[in-house]
């Protein structure tokens, strides 16, 4: 079990650096084909088919907010945003094929002269792959995900 | 202009026919009076009646500043309440939105019904045989009224019924929208995203139609779009059908009917709709409803692209709801429209053709909201304080149903939204 546990670690610090620096490509390579990626509004859980999300997608809708945000023309990333974040409270549940993971993460944010904080809880359901995990399911639930939100134009 | 006041404010000085001075955005006195005059006497947009569906459903909003529940009493009628106990004036509801059987205000135990009748007190005795509980309900806006489910307040008892103020071309406009629906009714229920930033109300007013700037905000998605499906976004273009238009009292819109209808990427929507199971089925459910015409018409045109004075904004698959705050700061509140009546798929493409651009992690609308924040730092230049609107204006042209219009770049709707402001803010307040 430490063997895992410090696998999925690594495998989350790494996900953490690469939203960090903004290396998209890199991040979105994480992810499993096929993938899910969300970030629910208003409540932690619903049926995302009859609510709306702040983020609801399938590999290919992850990889157009990927190319979008690769692009360089988005504004409300002009100038970036500096981020670092902490992941921790990791809970794993190894279910063989797929290990189910849980993670605080806060995210440190200055932009423009302004620092802010995102936190919140994550939920991952990672594929092993070669050495380490590829991402079958990642859901990001905000703290404030019921809160009117200025900017959030980068990976959460 | 007040009576009395020492210094009335010249609105005639801010708003020119081309421009618009920056004070309006920023000061102080005028978003006092723009909370008395706009949003203390005509029209609000309050919320959709789709929202609170069963008895007990409440939902928080605004009027101006003054918080109010829009609930569903028993009887099955939608009410809209000031957010405040009668007897020491705390406020009764702390959420934004649930299901209850009455309001009860937790300082003191008084109870309300849903539409607003205090029902009891505890130990009543004390108030005496002559108390009249009647006299303590709830207080309501002077005027509530309706438009195919867009339900309207007014703080005034007198002025224009809510059929003025929604004109009939921007009733046409709401129609678009609705009668995408075979039962023509939109739902509103799939929660809200919402936005914040630094700056006035009306910059969110003027950018809700706004067919200039998409080809410059919105790069990032339109060039994003154009490489991954191959297609040309064309509609924002300088040379484009598309039209800016005043639809009156305030009232504006993108109007792309006949940039729609003259599209063959439109018309070939009717054909690729009708190749999943779930398409025709909407299709024919549409047809039989509306009659083959007005249901191609409808699907071709897809939806409105609006806004109502002051507040509202119907467009593509939302109704977004703008809530000023001050002069440095305005929420909006964008919520997903549904179609009632339709496959559940249709409603699916819906939430994720929203999603894709209208969520602050989204694609497109926090580059509009950066924007709002720059406008505010600049607005602080004061050595040449004009904001231009001045685009179009040689060439707009009346139409038929009496609406001006100009190319769908040109400021005609900007122009007709602050012509229609000042008229609010200069109008005499009676008494």
């Amino acid at each position: 079990m430490s063997g895992l546990r410090e696998k999925v670690e690594n495998f989350l610090y790494r996900e953490a650096r690469l939203m960090d620096e903004n290396r998209f490509i890199e991040w979105f390579e994480l992810f499993a084909d096929p993938c899910l990626y969300w970030v629910p509004a208003n409540e932690e859980d619903y049926d995302p088919n009859t609510h709306v999300s702040l983020f609801y997608g399938d590999r290919r809708i992850v990889n157009n907010h990927v190319l979008r945000l690769q692009e360089g023309k988005a504004f409300a990333q002009e100038p970036r945003s500096r981020m670092r974040r902490v992941v921790s409270n990791i809970e794993i549940e190894d279910g063989g094929e797929e290990v189910s993971v849980h993670a605080n993460f806060i995210i440190n944010e200055i932009r423009k002269h302004e620092q802010r904080y995102h936190t919140g809880r994550a939920h991952y359901k990672l594929v092993p792959e070669q050495d380490e995990f590829r991402i079958r399911y990642k859901k990001a639930v905000l703290v404030s995900l019921d809160e009117a939100q200025d900017n959030m134009t980068f990976l959460i | 202009m007040t009576q009395g006041d020492a210094h009335p404010i010249d609105y005639d000085a801010l708003v020119k026919p081309d421009a618009v001075h920056g004070a309006c955005y920023i000061r102080p006195d005028i978003f006092a009076e723009e909370l008395k005059r706009i949003y203390g006497r005509g029209w609000v947009f309050i919320g959709h009646q789709s929202e609170i569906p069963d008895a007990g459903d409440y939902v928080r909003k605004w009027i101006g500043l003054q918080p109010v529940l829009f609930a569903r009493d028993k009887a099955g009628k939608y009410n809209v309440l000031f957010n405040r106990c009668m007897h020491r004036g705390a406020s009764i509801c702390q959420n934004e939105r649930g299901n209850v059987g009455g309001f009860r205000c937790e300082y003191h135990g008084w109870f309300y019904r849903l539409d607003g009748a205090l029902q009891a007190m505890p130990y009543p005795d004390a108030y005496g045989s002559d108390f009249d509980k009647t006299q303590y309900n709830l207080r309501k806006p002077a005027r509530v009224d309706e438009y195919r489910g867009f339900v309207f307040a007014s703080l005034s008892a007198k002025g224009i019924a809510l059929t003025e103020h929604i004109s009939g071309p921007a009733r046409q406009q709401l129609d678009y929208a609705c009668d995408l629906s075979p039962d023509g009714e939109l739902i509103v229920r799939s929660g809200a995203t919402k936005l914040a930033y630094n700056g006035n109300w009306k910059l969110q007013m003027e950018n809700s139609i706004d067919g200039y700037h998409p080809n410059f905000t919105h790069q990032s998605y339109i060039g994003t779009f154009e490489r991954t499906t191959g297609m040309k976004f064309d509609m924002f273009n300088g040379d484009s059908s598309v039209q800016s238009r005043d639809l009156g009292m305030g009232a504006t819109n993108i109007d792309s009917r006949r940039y729609s209808l003259e599209n063959p990427h439109a018309r070939a929507r009717l054909q690729s709709l009708q190749k999943s199971s779930w398409g025709k089925k909407y299709y024919d459910d549409l047809v039989k409803a509306h009659g083959k015409e007005r249901a191609e018409e409808v699907l071709i045109i897809n939806g409105t692209h609006m806004n109502v004075f002051p507040n509202l904004v119907v467009l593509a698959q939302q109704v977004r709801t703008i809530q000023p705050v001050s002069t440095e700061r305005t929420e909006v509140y964008l919520r997903p429209s549904l179609l009632k009546g339709v496959p559940d798929e249709v409603n699916m493409h819906r939430l994720r053709a929203y999603e894709s651009f209208y969520t602050t992690a989204g694609g497109g609308i926090h580059d509009d909201v950066e924007m709002f924040n720059r406008v505010h730092e600049g607005l602080r230049c004061n050595e040449d304080p004009w904001l231009i609107f001045r685009r179009g204006l040689h060439r707009e042209q009346v139409d038929n149903d009496g609406t001006i219009f100009g190319q769908g770049t040109d400021e005609t709707a900007q122009r007709a939204m602050w012509r229609h402001w000042k008229s609010v803010m200069q109008q005499e307040l009676e008494g």
